[in-house]
């Protein structure tokens, strides 16, 4: 190598440690060689160690199959048996409505706002369950359901506490946001405080519970979700010690068409806080849930009774039930049924997930003569994008509650009334 | 350089003596050791399939090369796709050293330069000294990935499970004569195909159907009258286990993963051969990897004709090199899905196509799965 500033020709000087460095190199070699062989007989060891840990790993390879196995044993165990996991959950919802019975609103087109907040928790601590649900209104806020449950495995499931009440067309009869008028009447979506029992036989499901009582267990409040008998009318009677059978078999279950024929029967007492009596309540319904590609058609068909224990001079015609703040009479005795089509719209738009269309229909034929028919039909379709929902909705009662002024007992003007409602939520 | 003066010397034995060269010697010394060790044990990870098809390869060339070269080389497991490998070359931070790839996904990835480009001739050539070229079957040799193995996408099914033995893969759409739950794996590669051909659409017809929007509807079409009944597998090895622990009747599996299986674990499992659908197998080195020439001396080994016969006694995937099929025995060339009385109907997956149309198609697919077909149960409310 030359240095640009030494005249060319002429070799650079060597630095001092130059020779050092050949020399000890060369010493290293000669003086060392002992430590370089004891050196690759380390590396030697190494290698064997290598190896023999290449070995382990074969053989761990080769039963690496057999653990699996036992890991999916193992899962399929903890699937059957509970794991540890929790979810929190909500919505926000807004709403718009229309109606044709309400001059104020049709001269604004319609009224927006906050229909809901709520907050949901399910879990699962090893067989032990957890689900339950607050809301939040403009106008009150209450618990939609709240439950601790026990999985059995094939041995079925045990919820205790506020839990759906198992009756009729189960999770829903109907596929809009205003529901049927079943919902109306305690028959659809009711959840009361008592303890339930769940299991699945192949293609049959039983249900069978017992309440105490309302979700509350305060009859004087109407601050609840679902519709109970409430004390707050002329007749004050609340049910009490209700007990509910639900036995559904599907055929078909898990294909392409699936057909769940059931029966449900529901008896309680109804107690009444002026006589401090009880009288009884039963409802019964036969429903067929079927399931045929992208068709669903409901039928429910039932009939119930309230027979309270009011004071002299009360009226045993209707019984007071609320919820949502409001108080509202349903006929003590009648005929029900609900039938429903709806049809699961094939879309391929990207962002779309789900559209489903229906038309539910709902009727409360009630005893008394003098009692008009209750209809209800709501034509709309529930849209999914990502993870929000929106229901639109086209509502057409007659004494329909909260449609002019519809009644589900007597006095109700009878008259077809509409409403549009559009309600947009977003779910996590 | 200048001859050491005798004073120089001196100074040098003098330093050696009194130990102020002793930091040197040992500096040396450990520069050295540290050379020499890393020579040695230079490692390579290489990522592949898992389960029977990972250990075939282990036993076929993994260890045999560790135990010829020294090197170690590290095998994990992934699930296909081209996801890591383009975060890896993309941010030249590399986990892997060798991929064994699907071919359309070899193919796109070379497309997309994520590999290496390997040319023939650094393989080995064939003992009768032919071309590299005419021993790898028409399209295992690619400009970036070298193939390995043919192996194939059967439907297999639980005999002890079914009222009677499946014929056809129409009857894997029969739910009717045939009850019970199905296993797909995960992708729309292979489903889309079968749903077709099980629709009536004639094989050499498959891909230009999907190509249109009618076809691909159709397809899914198909694939809707059993949805309720499907249940998803990703990894090969869960393919047999659905049908094991009894959560399926039939499902689309990895032949050499039914045949490990029964071999292994005596499942009893039985493989209809109709409408297979084959698919090879291939190894890619990531573009810019820096032990790129270890990674590509490891798979010259690898692919060596006794390798892959070797692979094949393992694991019943056809050898892509006819070098190597020569090597095996009869008896053994029966199981492959090259075997004629397993292939007669068989159709090539077009890597091609699916290198080219996967993610658009692969985005409906997952839409698809999202989407339910009935009416839900539980709109929330």
């Amino acid at each position: 190598m030359t240095n640009r500033h030494q005249p060319a020709g002429k070799p650079a000087a060597s630095p001092a440690w130059y020779p050092c460095c050949l020399a000890l190199c060369v010493f290293a070699n000669s003086a060392f060689a002992d430590a370089e062989t004891e050196a690759l007989r380390e590396e030697l060891q190494l290698l064997k160690k290598r190896m023999e840990q290449l070995e382990a790993r074969l053989a761990a390879a080769e039963n690496r199959d057999i653990e699996i196995k036992e890991a999916v044993n193992e899962t399929a165990a903890a699937d059957s048996s509970g794991i540890q996991a929790f979810d929190i959950g909500g919505a926000l919802r807004f709403n718009y409505s229309w109606e044709d019975f309400d001059d104020s609103a049709q001269s604004k087109r319609g009224d927006i706002g906050l229909n809901i907040f709520r907050l949901n928790v399910d879990g699962q601590y090893e067989n032990i369950l957890l689900s339950a649900e607050y809301r939040f209104y403009t106008f009150m806020d209450t618990i939609h359901h709240g439950w601790i449950g026990y999985d059995f495995g094939d041995h079925g499931q045990v919820q205790a506490g506020i839990t759906q009440v198992p009756f009729g067309l189960l999770p829903f009869a109907s596929h809009s946001f205003w529901f049927g008028t079943t919902y109306y009447m305690g028959l659809e979506d009711d959840y009361d405080m008592g303890i339930k029992y769940i299991n699945d036989f192949g293609p049959w499901n039983l249900q069978l519970a017992a309440f105490k009582n309302a979700e509350l267990g305060n009859a004087d409040d109407l601050e609840r979700y679902s519709y109970d008998p409430v004390t707050t009318g002329a007749a004050r009677n609340e049910e009490t010690n209700t007990f509910n059978g639900r036995l559904a078999y599907t055929f078909g279950k898990d294909s392409e068409c699936s057909n769940e024929l059931g029966l449900s029967g529901q008896w309680g007492e109804l107690f009444n806080r002026d006589t401090d009596d009880s009288g009884d309540h039963w409802a019964t319904a036969a429903h067929l849930d079927s399931r045929c590609g992208r068709w669903n058609l409901q039928f429910e068909l039932g009939r119930y009774e309230y027979n309270p224990r009011n004071p002299a001079g009360v009226s045993n015609d209707s019984i007071t039930f609320g919820a949502f703040a409001f108080a509202h009479e349903v006929a003590a005795e009648g005929y029900f049924g609900v039938a429903n089509i709806a049809y699961n719209v094939p879309v391929n738009w990207p962002r779309v997930d789900v559209i489903t269309c229906y038309n539910d229909f709902s009727i409360l034929h009630k005893d008394d003569s003098r009692f008009n028919d209750s209809l209800l039909n709501t034509t709309g379709c529930a849209i999914g994008i990502g993870p929000t929902f929106t229901y639109i909705d086209l509502i057409r009662g007659r004494n329909a509650l909260f449609l002019g002024d519809g009644s589900l007992a007597g006095g109700g003007n009878d008259e077809w009334e509409t409403r549009i409602n559009i309600n947009l939520g977003y779910y996590w | 350089m200048t001859a050491l003066n005798d004073t120089e010397k001196d100074g040098f034995l003098h330093d050696c003596a009194t130990g102020r060269g002793q930091p040197l010697l040992i500096l040396t010394v450990l520069i050295l050791l540290f050379l020499s060790c890393r020579s040695v044990y230079a490692e390579l990870t290489m990522v592949s399939w898992g389960g029977a098809y990972t250990r075939s390869q282990i036993l076929a060339f993994v260890r045999p090369y560790q135990q010829q070269t020294g090197e170690q080389i590290n095998v994990i497991d992934y699930s296909g796709g081209l996801i890591d490998l383009r975060k890896q070359v993309r941010s030249l931070n590399f986990k892997w050293d060798i991929i064994d790839l699907e071919l359309s996904d070899a193919l796109r990835a070379c497309e997309e330069g994520l590999l290496e480009p390997i040319p023939p001739q650094a393989l080995e050539a064939p003992a009768d000294g032919s071309a590299v070229e005419s021993d790898f079957i028409a399209g295992s040799l690619t400009p970036c990935a070298i193939g390995t193995v043919v192996w194939s996408t059967v439907i297999a099914f639980d005999p002890a499970a079914l009222p009677q033995t499946p014929q056809r893969l129409e009857d894997f759409f029969d739910t009717e004569r045939f009850p019970g739950h199905r296993g797909l794996r995960k992708t729309p590669k292979a489903n889309l195909e079968w749903a077709l051909l099980a629709d009536g659409v004639p094989a050499d017809r498959i891909y230009a159907t999907l190509e249109t929007e009618a076809g691909l509807q159709r397809a899914f079409t198909r694939l809707n009258s059993i949805k309720p009944q499907l249940i998803w597998w990703v990894d090969g090895i869960e393919a047999p286990y659905l049908l094991e622990s009894k959560q399926v009747v039939m499902t689309s599996a990895y032949n050499g993963r039914i045949a490990d299986a029964n071999n292994n674990r005596n499942a009893g499992l039985e493989i209809l051969w109709d409408r297979q659908i084959w698919n090879i197998d291939l190894f890619g080195i990531p573009r810019d990897n820096p032990n790129a020439e270890q990674a590509l001396d490891f798979i010259r080994f690898a692919t060596r004709s006794d390798r892959l016969a070797e692979q094949a006694r393992h694991i019943p995937y056809g050898p892509v090199r006819k070098s190597a099929l020569q090597l095996m025995d009869r008896e053994a060339r029966l199981h492959l899905p090259t075997a004629s009385s397993n292939f007669d109907n068989a159709l090539q997956i077009d890597a091609r196509w699916w290198a080219e149309h996967f993610n658009r198609i692969n985005q409906r697919f997952q839409k698809w799965l999202e989407r339910p077909l009935q009416v839900p149960k539980n709109l929330p409310r």
